[in-house]
C-alpha cells in the first residue's frame, strides 16, 4: 500500500502543492550505523617504521652550509621538515649518492694495497681496464642517456681515435703526452660526421648506420697493410708508463692513471648532463622532438653540440688507450666489444653516471678477473642482462623506485581486497590524511548513501518530475539536500545554451580557474527539465556508488 | 580564429549629460569593435515579462572603435618611491620584517622584500620558495646566489624573518623565529613545534643592481615582452614592520628587533612603521618610512590596511585603540581590485540626454555572448526637476561585482534549493582571476574579500545577466524591471546611484518629492543611511522596493568612490567571517558588520527588516486587515480580492528570495501598518542568522510564522511617508502579465499619492478628512 505525505503548504494555496503526495515507507535514518557495526572488515595494526635515519633539526643553533667550491651545490641536499606524526624537526639526506661515490673514490684509492697479493696483477690490469670502460662508457651515456639517442659507433670513434694515434706515434715518433689530444682532434672529425644524421634518422635507423660506421672501421682496419693488417693491430707506440718502472709499479701507475681518467669522464658526464644543455636533451628524448620544438627549445643544436662534445672525449680516450696499451688491436672495432659495452649501460641502467661505472664494474670482473672460469663467464654476463632487461625497468640502480612501486601496488591490491565498496577509509589511508576530519566525513557519507540509496523511488523521482523546485516530500527532500551539499568538484550544474530554450548539463570542476565540463549531449528545451535531468544523472551517480 | 571576447567599464558610474565618460575596454580576438549609446529600459529576459528593452541613443561615439587586449596587475604589494636609489645596495645588507603567511605553499614563488628584477635576475630579495620556505637570494644578472631556511614557514603564524649579507666575507644568513603569541596565530603553546631556523652560507658574488627596479614588498618586478613591465611573485599573507641596513646585523642586534625594539641609526636605511600615520578616520594607501630618508610605499591593489600585527595580543580590538599593535598589511597574490586599463575611447555624451539607465554596447564577432558587452552607467539630470527619483542601489551592485558562488561555495546549492545555471559569460569570468572577485567570495588562502571595486569589467552588472546560482536576475538587471514599470506608466522620473547619495547627501534626494529605492539595496554607508532617514523625517516620501536592505555597514573614500569596503563579521548572512581583532573599516575607522548591531536596524527607518531568505519559490501577499483601514484602504484601490501578487518573474510571485518583517522590538515605527503579509513559503526559506540565538528544528518556511514579507506603510513627519514592498521579488512582479498586475496597481497607487505636494491621504485621521473619506 502506498504511503503519502501531506504538504504542509497545500492548506496555502501553494501552487503545485499537493494536498497528499505518494511517497515511500519511512525508514529510520539510524538504520546504516546500525549495520555498520555488523561489518566485517579487518583492521590491521599499522604505522610503518622510518627506514632511514632521520637527523634533528638545528633548533635555535645556526646551521652553516658547506658548498662545492666554486660552485654553489651544497655539499649534501638536505631537506628539512616537520615529521607529520609528531612535528618533530627532521633533517633528511634527500640525495646520498655523494657519499655513495666518496666510499668508492677511497675504495678505489686504497684498493691497490687492499688487494690478495695473489691476484695483484690480474686485479690492477682488470681495475685499469674497468675504469677505461667506464670512461667509454660515461661519455656514451651521454649520447645513449642524456640524449636519448641509440648510437652504437662509439667503439669506432675510441677505435679510430686510438689507430690515428698509435700509427701517428709509430711512425712519427710522437710523445704520448700528444696522443690524447690527437686522438681528440680525431674524435671531433667522427663527432661530426655522425651527428648530422642523427638530427634527421631515428632509433633503429640510426642504430644500423652507426652499427655499419663499427663494421666499415674494422673491415678497413683489418685490410688495411698501414693498420697492420698482420699483425692484428699498431702496437709499439710511446706510453706514459716508464719502462724502467718494476710490474708492480707499472701496474698501480697504469691503474691509477685510468681512475683518473674515468673521474676525468665522470667530471664531464656532470657538466653535461646536470646543466642546461642536459636538461634540454632530456626533454628532447626520441620521439618527443615536436613537442620540445614546440616550446621553444633547440634540441638539434644542442643534439649537435652533445655529439661533437662526446666524440672529442671519445678520441681523446682513445688516444689515452693507445698510450695506456702502447697501441690497439682489431678487437676494438668488434661486434662483442659493442655488446659487452651496451651490457654495461644496461645493467647499470641507463641515464645515470654511477649505473655507467658500477655496469662496467660488475661486467669487467665478470669478464677479466674471473677469466679462470673460461667461456661460461660470458654466458653469466648474458643471464646478467638478461635478468635485468626482463625484469628491472632502469637497470641496478632502479630497483629501489621499482621496488618501492612494487611495493605500494601490493599495498593498494591487499587494501582493495578488504575495502568496502565506496566506503570509509582504513587505517592504512587514514594514517596518511592529513586533515583527520576528511576520515570522519568519508564514514558520514558512506552512511548517508546507504541509507540514501534505499530511499530512491518511482514515486519519488515522479515527485520530482512533476515539480523540481519547492516543497518536496520529506524522503525526496533529504534526497535533494544530501545532492546539494555534495562537494564542488565534478557536482552537476547547468549551462544556459540559450536562455529560456536550450540548456545542457555540466560539472563544475572546483578548482578556480577551471571551466565546467559538459557532461552529455542532451539538450534541455527548459529549465525544469534540467533540473530533473540533474536529479536522474545524481540518482544514478548515488546508486551507482 | 581565437574567439572573440569583449569586457570593459566606465571610469565612472554616475555622471551628467554633456560630461566626458572614460571607457576602457579589453578585446581578444578582434581590433574592431562596434559601439552604440544605448538606454536600458528593461533587463529581465523571462517569457513572462517584456524581455529585454533598449533604446539606441544618437552619440558621437557610435560606430567602429579600435579596441585591443589589455593586461591586469594581479596581486597586492608597496612599492617604494626611491628615486634616489638608496635602497640599491651592493655591499653589505640586512633584511628584516614580522611575517604572516597565509598560504606558504602557494606553489609559486612570494617575495616579502626586496629589490629584485624577476626577468633579469638583478638585485636582492627575501622571499619564500615553492616549498613553503624562506629564502634569501642575490643576483648579478646571469647568475643566482640564494640561502634558504631549515624547515618551511607554517600558515597562520607570526615569525620574525631577517636576512643578513656581509659583503666582505660574502657570509648570508637567514633567520626565522617564532612571534606567536596567546592571541595573533593559527596555533597555541601546546603545539609541539621548533619554529627557529637560522642558515648560513657563503654566497659567491655581490649583488649588482639595475637603475630603475622598484624596491618592492610583496612582489617583485618583472617584464614581458608584449606586456612590458609588471609584477610577480607577489605574497599572500600579512607583512608588518619590515627594515632595511646597509650593513649586516648579527642575530644579537636582531634578536632585539624580533622583541619589538624600534631600530635607529647605525646602518638604518629605511623602517617602514606600518602602523604610522593611523588616523581615527581611516588609513590611505601609503606606508611611512620612519628611517632616515623618509621613503614611502605606495599599496597598489589596496592592500589591506589596519590587520592585527605581529604584538596584537586580545585587549585592544581596532587600529583607532592600539595602533601599534595593527601593524599587519594583508596582501593577497592575485587580489585584483581596479583594472588599471588604458583609455579606449573618451566620449563626451550627448547634451539632451534624458536621465536613466545608459550603456555603451560593444559588439565584435557574431555579437552574441562574449562578443557583446553592454558597459553601464548612469546619468542624473543637470538639475532634478521630476518629482520621481530611482536610486540605483550602486554600491550593493559592488558588493556582488562577479561573484563567484556558483563555482566555488560548496553552500551555495543547498542554501538555493537549485542546481547552478551558468552562462560563457560566467564561465569565462571563472577562468580568469583578472575580473577579480566580489565581497561574497575568498581569495586563495581562504581569507575574505573586503575590497570591491567598478574599475574593472562587472559581467553581472548588466542586463541581460541571471545570477547563476539563482536562476534569475539579481541587482541591477532586477532593478530595471522597475524602471520599466516606471516607463510604463509614464512617470517623470530620474535616477541617482548611491554613490551620489554617499557624496551629496540628503541634498541628493531632496530635490524629489518621492525616491524609489532597488530590489536589494543592502549595503549602505553612514552617509547614505543619515541621508535617506534625513530625507525621510525632512518629509521625503521613500519607497522602499525590496528585501534584506540597510544591512552592512560600508565605507568609501572620498577621493575613490568606486572602491567599497565591507567587513563581514560575528552575525548576519555572511559569505566569510573577518578575523578576531579585524572588525573595523580601514577606510573610515568605523565598526563594520550589520547596521542592526550597530544600534541601527532597518526596521527604525523603512519598518521593516530583513527577517528570512528562501530560493527556489515566490509566493503572493494576501491583505492583512489593517489594510482595510480607512487611513491606508487608497493604497488597495483598484485591488480584486485577497491575493496580491501572484505572478512574478521571480520564481512566479511577489513575495521571495530575501524577506523582509515588521518588528516593534526593532524599532518599526509603532504606528506602522502591515498592509498585506506573504505566507506558505517552502522549507528553503529559513531565519536569518541574527534572529537566532539557539537554533532549533523548525526555523523554517513552513513552520516559523515569522518566515514572511511584510509590506509596510506608515506616515513620517513633515507630510513624509514610507512603503515597504516587503521582498526582494516585489520589483520583479512589476512587469508580470504586462504590467497589468495588482503590485503594479498598489505601487502605482503609492506613487501616484507620493508625488502630490501637499498632506497624504490619511496622514492625520483629522475629522474633515474622515468627513470625506
Amino acid at each position: 500500500m502506498a504511503n503519502f505525505w501531506r504538504n504542509p503548504l497545500f492548506g496555502w494555496g501553494v501552487e503545485r502543492a499537493e494536498e497528499q503526495t505518494p511517497t515511500n515507507e519511512y525508514r529510520p535514518p539510524q538504520e546504516p550505523w546500525d549495520a555498520t557495526t555488523g561489518a566485517k572488515v579487518e583492521m590491521l595494526p599499522v604505522g610503518r617504521l622510518r627506514r632511514y635515519y632521520k637527523w634533528p633539526g638545528h633548533g635555535g643553533w645556526t646551521w652553516n652550509r658547506k658548498r662545492y667550491w666554486p660552485t654553489r651545490r651544497r655539499v649534501l641536499n638536505i631537506r628539512g621538515e616537520y615529521n607529520p606524526k609528531t612535528l618533530r624537526r627532521e633533517k633528511t639526506i634527500a640525495d646520498k649518492r655523494p657519499i655513495w661515490w666518496v666510499l668508492a673514490f677511497i675504495f678505489l684509492a686504497i684498493a691497490p694495497w687492499i688487494m690478495p697479493l695473489d691476484y695483484q696483477s690480474t686485479l690492477l690490469t682488470a681495475g685499469a681496464t674497468f675504469a677505461i670502460y667506464a670512461s667509454v662508457n660515461l661519455v656514451w651515456m651521454l649520447i645513449i642517456g642524456t640524449a636519448g639517442i641509440f648510437s652504437l659507433a662509439t667503439y669506432a670513434v675510441v677505435g679510430a681515435a686510438a689507430f690515428g694515434t698509435a700509427w701517428l706515434s709509430i711512425n712519427y715518433g710522437l710523445p704520448w703526452y700528444v696522443l690524447p689530444f690527437i686522438g681528440a682532434a680525431v674524435g671531433l672529425v667522427f663527432g661530426v660526421i655522425i651527428a648530422i644524421p642523427a638530427t634527421r634518422l631515428d632509433g633503429f635507423y640510426y642504430a644500423l648506420l652507426t652499427l655499419g660506421l663499427n663494421e666499415l672501421c674494422r673491415v678497413y682496419a683489418l685490410t688495411s697493410k698501414v693498420f697492420g693488417s698482420s699483425t692484428g693491430g699498431l702496437y709499439g707506440a710511446s706510453s706514459y708508463i716508464p719502462d724502467s718502472w718494476d710490474d708492480l709499479n707499472q701496474s698501480r701507475l697504469a691503474y691509477f692513471a685510468c681512475v683518473a681518467l674515468m673521474i676525468a669522464a665522470l667530471i664531464l658526464f656532470r657538466f653535461v648532463n646536470g646543466k642546461r644543455i642536459g636538461r634540454i636533451l632530456r626533454m628532447a628524448p626520441e620521439k618527443r622532438e615536436a613537442f620540445a620544438e614546440a616550446t621553444g627549445v633547440n634540441f638539434r643544436q644542442a643534439r649537435i653540440l652533445v655529439f661533437v662534445v662526446s666524440s672529442v672525449a671519445l678520441g681523446f680516450i682513445g688516444g689515452f688507450y693507445t698510450a695506456h696499451y702502447r697501441g690497439v688491436s682489431f678487437s676494438i672495432f668488434s661486434f662483442d666489444t659493442v655488446l659487452l659495452g651496451v651490457a654495461m649501460l644496461v645493467i647499470g641502467g641507463i641515464g645515470r653516471a654511477e649505473g655507467a661505472v658500477a655496469g662496467a664494474a660488475i661486467v669487467i670482473f665478470l669478464d677479466k678477473a674471473l677469466i679462470s672460469l673460461g667461456p661460461i663467464r660470458l654466458i653469466l654476463i648474458g643471464l646478467i642482462m638478461l635478468g635485468v632487461v626482463l625484469f628491472l625497468n632502469g637497470g641496478l640502480f632502479g630497483i629501489k623506485p621499482q621496488f618501492r612501486a612494487w611495493r605500494e601496488k601490493k599495498k593498494s591490491e591487499r587494501r582493495s581486497t578488504r575495502a568496502e565498496k565506496g566506503g570509509e577509509m582504513l587505517p592504512e589511508e587514514a594514517t596518511e590524511t592529513r586533515d583527520k576530519d576528511l576520515i570522519y566525513w568519508r564514514r558520514y557519507d558512506k552512511m548517508q548513501r546507504d541509507y540514501l540509496k534505499k530511499l530512491v523511488s518511482p514515486a519519488l523521482i515522479a515527485e520530482h518530475s512533476r515539480c523540481p523546485l519547492g516543497q518536496h516530500s520529506e524522503a525526496l527532500e533529504r534526497l535533494l539536500l544530501y545532492f546539494r551539499r555534495a562537494p564542488l568538484s565534478d557536482k552537476y550544474a547547468i549551462i544556459a545554451v540559450e536562455p529560456f530554450k536550450a540548456y545542457r548539463i555540466v560539472a563544475l570542476s572546483g578548482q578556480r580557474g577551471v571551466a565546467p565540463r559538459i557532461v552529455e549531449e542532451k539538450t534541455y528545451a527548459s529549465q525544469e527539465e534540467a533540473y530533473h535531468g540533474v536529479f536522474m544523472r545524481r540518482v544514478q551517480d548515488l546508486l551507482e556508488s | 580564429m581565437a574567439q572573440v571576447k569583449l569586457f570593459g567599464y566606465a571610469s565612472k558610474i554616475s555622471i551628467k549629460p554633456a560630461e566626458t565618460l572614460e571607457f576602457h575596454v579589453n578585446a581578444d580576438g578582434t581590433t574592431l569593435a562596434q559601439a552604440q549609446l544605448v538606454r536600458l529600459i528593461h533587463g529581465d529576459q523571462h517569457p513572462s515579462g517584456p524581455g529585454f528593452v533598449e533604446e539606441e541613443i544618437a552619440c558621437e561615439a557610435n560606430g567602429e572603435w579600435v579596441v585591443r587586449k589589455q593586461y591586469t596587475q594581479l596581486g597586492s604589494f608597496l612599492q617604494v618611491a626611491d628615486p634616489q636609489a638608496r635602497l640599491a645596495l651592493e655591499g653589505s645588507l640586512t633584511l628584516c620584517a614580522f611575517v604572516y603567511s597565509s598560504l606558504p605553499l602557494a606553489g609559486l614563488r612570494q617575495a616579502l622584500v626586496g629589490r629584485w628584477h624577476n626577468q633579469r635576475n638583478f638585485g636582492y630579495c627575501l622571499g619564500i620558495t615553492q616549498q613553503g620556505h624562506l629564502e634569501f637570494w642575490v643576483g648579478q644578472g646571469d647568475q643566482v646566489d640564494y640561502v634558504q631556511t631549515e624547515v618551511p614557514l607554517l600558515p597562520d603564524m607570526w615569525y620574525f624573518v631577517a636576512a643578513s649579507f656581509d659583503a666582505t666575507t660574502g657570509r648570508a644568513t637567514v633567520h626565522q623565529e617564532s612571534v606567536a603569541n596567546r592571541y595573533n596565530s593559527l596555533l597555541g603553546r601546546v603545539s609541539p613545534i621548533d619554529y627557529r631556523s637560522h642558515v648560513s652560507e657563503v654566497f659567491r658574488f655581490r649583488q649588482k643592481h639595475l637603475p630603475d627596479t622598484p624596491f618592492l614588498m610583496a612582489g617583485s618586478r618583472d617584464w614581458h615582452e608584449t606586456r612590458g613591465e609588471f609584477v610577480s611573485q607577489t605574497f599572500c599573507g600579512k607583512l608588518d614592520r619590515p627594515a632595511v641596513f646597509d650593513r649586516a646585523l648579527g642575530w644579537d642586534e636582531l634578536a632585539l628587533l624580533m622583541k619589538g625594539e624600534v631600530p635607529t641609526g647605525n646602518g638604518l636605511v629605511a623602517y617602514w612603521d606600518t602602523s604610522a600615520g593611523y588616523t581615527d578616520q581611516g588609513i590611505g594607501d601609503t606606508v611611512i618610512d620612519t628611517g632616515p630618508h623618509g621613503l614611502h610605499a605606495e599599496g597598489y591593489n589596496r592592500p589591506v590596511r589596519g590587520q592585527t600585527g605581529w604584538n596584537w595580543n586580545g585587549r585592544n580590538d581596532c587600529f583607532r585603540l592600539a595602533p601599534h599593535e595593527y601593524g599587519g598589511i594583508e596582501f593577497h597574490y592575485e587580489v585584483m581590485i581596479s583594472s588599471n586599463w588604458e583609455v579606449t575611447r573618451s566620449v563626451t555624451l550627448p547634451a539632451n540626454l534624458k536621465s536613466g539607465a545608459y550603456a555603451m554596447r560593444l559588439r565584435a564577432g557574431d555579437g552574441r555572448g562574449l562578443g557583446e558587452e553592454y558597459i553601464v552607467f548612469f546619468v542624473r539630470p543637470l538639475k532634478p526637476k521630476a518629482p520621481i527619483a530611482f536610486l540605483f542601489p550602486t554600491a550593493s551592485y559592488l558588493a556582488y561585482a562577479n561573484e563567484h558562488l556558483s563555482f566555488d561555495a560548496q553552500i551555495i546549492q543547498p542554501m538555493t534549493g537549485q542546481p547552478p545555471i551558468v552562462t560563457d559569460i560566467d564561465i569565462e569570468m571563472y577562468k580568469n582571476k583578472e575580473f577579480g572577485l566580489s565581497t561574497y567570495d575568498a581569495w586563495e588562502d581562504g581569507n575574505g574579500v573586503c575590497y570591491s571595486s567598478y574599475h574593472r569589467p562587472i559581467v553581472n552588472m548588466r542586463p541581460k545577466h541571471r545570477i547563476s546560482s539563482m536562476g534569475i536576475t539579481w541587482q541591477f538587471p532586477a532593478d530595471l524591471s522597475i524602471v520599466a514599470w516606471l516607463e510604463h506608466k509614464g512617470y517623470d522620473y530620474e535616477v541617482l546611484t548611491d554613490e551620489d547619495l554617499h557624496r551629496e547627501g540628503v541634498a541628493a534626494l531632496a530635490p524629489y518629492r518621492c525616491v524609489l529605492s532597488g530590489t536589494h539595496p543592502e549595503y549602505y554607508s553612514e552617509q547614505m543611511l543619515d541621508a535617506t532617514e534625513d530625507y525621510i523625517a525632512g518629509g521625503g516620501r521613500y519607497v522602499y522596493m525590496g528585501g534584506n536592505g540597510y544591512y552592512w555597514n560600508v565605507a568609501f573614500r572620498p577621493a575613490e568612490p568606486w572602491i567599497m569596503e565591507v567587513r563581514k563579521l560575528d552575525s548576519g548572512m555572511r559569505a566569510w567571517n573577518a578575523r578576531p581583532g579585524e572588525h573595523y573599516l580601514a577606510t573610515t575607522g568605523q565598526k563594520s558588520g550589520l547596521w542592526k548591531n550597530l544600534g541601527r536596524p532597518p526596521q527604525k527607518m523603512v519598518g521593516v527588516g530583513f527577517i528570512a531568505e528562501g530560493f527556489e519559490t515566490s509566493r503572493p501577499y494576501r491583505r492583512m486587515p489593517d489594510s482595510y483601514h480607512r487611513t491606508v484602504d487608497w493604497i488597495m484601490k483598484g485591488v480584486e480580492g485577497e491575493m496580491i501578487g501572484t505572478s512574478g518573474l521571480a520564481y512566479g510571485g511577489a513575495a521571495g528570495i530575501e524577506l523582509d518583517r515588521y518588528d516593534l522590538s526593532l524599532g518599526t515605527p509603532p504606528h506602522a501598518r502591515i498592509l498585506a503579509s506573504s505566507g506558505g513559503h517552502s522549507d528553503n526559506y529559513l531565519l536569518a542568522i541574527e534572529e537566532i540565538l539557539y537554533p532549533y528544528p523548525g526555523l523554517s518556511g513552513s513552520q516559523d510564522y515569522r518566515i514572511r514579507g511584510d509590506m509596510v506603510y506608515f506616515s513620517a513627519p513633515n507630510n513624509g511617508a514610507v512603503f515597504c514592498g516587503g521582498s526582494i521579488a516585489f520589483g520583479q512582479a512589476l512587469p508580470a502579465d504586462g504590467f497589468k498586475n495588482n503590485v503594479s496597481t498598489v505601487l502605482g497607487n503609492i506613487v501616484d499619492a507620493f508625488i502630490q505636494p501637499g498632506r497624504l491621504p490619511g496622514a492625520f485621521w483629522v475629522n474633515n478628512e474622515k468627513q470625506w473619506r
